[in-house]
């Protein structure tokens, strides 16, 4: 016999099975010998139990009783998880990802506060009667601002022209 | 763990205000250039550095220094840099390196420009001055060398 036939068994013996499956149950094992034998074993091992326990009398009610049985459960399941880890492994638990998102956070405002660093000039205007032309010169790190009157008498005498520029590396060529 | 979460985060805020707001230490330096040997009683021979770099781009044989300053300017403050009885430099921190500079000469602003001015990059404002000479006020970044957070001009 499978072992939840035998149990349906034992159910139906001590009366926990619904009315409909109880009556069914009785059915079969009235028909059948082998369940009539575990169902009449069983009942003696019941008999026998009821006869010789002990009786234990509570001072409580039953749901009293085991209510505090599951708050001391609680309490106790509550103290062995605090007490499971020491004090630096449940920091670093909190702490790696604080850390993490820190990290991540720093280096997002870097790469915002770079990106919004050019490297040149944004923005200029030059006041009226004068005239501004830059000159960036990347290698040596430098940006000359010649200012000079837009006069034409002054143009003759341009400071551009006093300029040099280089055309190549090595190569400098002088404009005047 | 929440003294933990307090500190980090202090050190996270601090980091962030440290990198996004804070003075900016400039120097300006007003610069003579001549083909003439010798230049007048109270020039003095130019930095090193923005000498090799006005050689580099520009004809005159020297450089001579007339005055330098320095100044260090809290963010979004404005100070003026005078470098000449006609020549002075207004300048505004706007944070990560970038400024807000204007050229003002007799009392008129002749360029005004916004620049990122991260070390060693240099800006130089030139022009004309009599006798094939030129004038020329050259800026940069000190914030290598910043030590200390005070205001400082200094005027030689």
């Amino acid at each position: 016999m499978k072992n939840e036939l035998e149990l349906k068994v034992q159910a139906w013996l001590d009366g926990e099975l619904p009315d409909h499956e109880a009556r069914r149950m009785g059915e079969w094992i009235a028909r059948d010998s082998e369940a009539a034998a575990l169902a009449a074993e069983l009942g003696c091992v019941k008999k026998a139990m009821f006869r010789h326990e002990t009786a234990v009398a509570l001072g409580e009610s039953r749901e009293f009783y085991w209510s505090k049985i599951q708050r001391q459960i609680q309490r106790e399941a509550g103290v062995r998880r605090s007490r499971g880890l020491p004090w630096y492994a449940r920091l670093r638990k909190y702490m790696l990802p604080l850390t993490g998102m820190a990290a991540l956070a720093c280096m997002l405002l870097m790469a915002v506060v770079r990106s919004g660093s050019p490297a040149f000039d944004e923005i200029s205007s030059t006041g009226e009667g004068m005239e501004a032309v830059t000159f960036h010169d990347q290698s040596a790190q430098m940006t000359v601002v010649w200012l000079q009157d837009n006069s034409p008498a002054k143009v003759d005498q341009a400071a551009q022209k006093s300029i040099r520029y280089e055309d190549e590396p090595g190569t400098v060529i002088d404009l005047q | 763990m929440r003294s933990a979460t307090r500190v980090l985060l202090s050190t996270f805020l601090l980091a962030a205000a440290a990198a996004s707001a804070g003075d900016m230490k400039l120097e300006a330096h007003l610069v003579w250039g001549t083909n003439d040997e010798k230049g007048g009683p109270n020039c003095k021979p130019v930095d090193a550095e923005l000498a090799a770099k006005l050689h580099g781009m520009l004809k005159w044989k020297n450089y001579f220094e007339i005055t330098n300053q320095t100044a260090s300017i809290p963010l979004n403050k404005t100070q003026d840099l005078k470098m000449s009885d006609h020549c002075t430099i207004r300048i505004k921190n706007l944070g990560g390196s970038r400024v807000e500079i204007s050229c003002i000469g007799e009392g008129k602003p002749v360029d005004q420009r916004v620049e990122t001015l991260t070390p060693p990059k240099w800006l130089v404002w030139g022009g004309d001055s009599k006798h094939d000479t030129a004038w020329f006020v050259g800026l940069r970044s000190d914030d290598a060398k910043a030590g200390d957070a005070n205001t400082v001009i200094s005027k030689n």
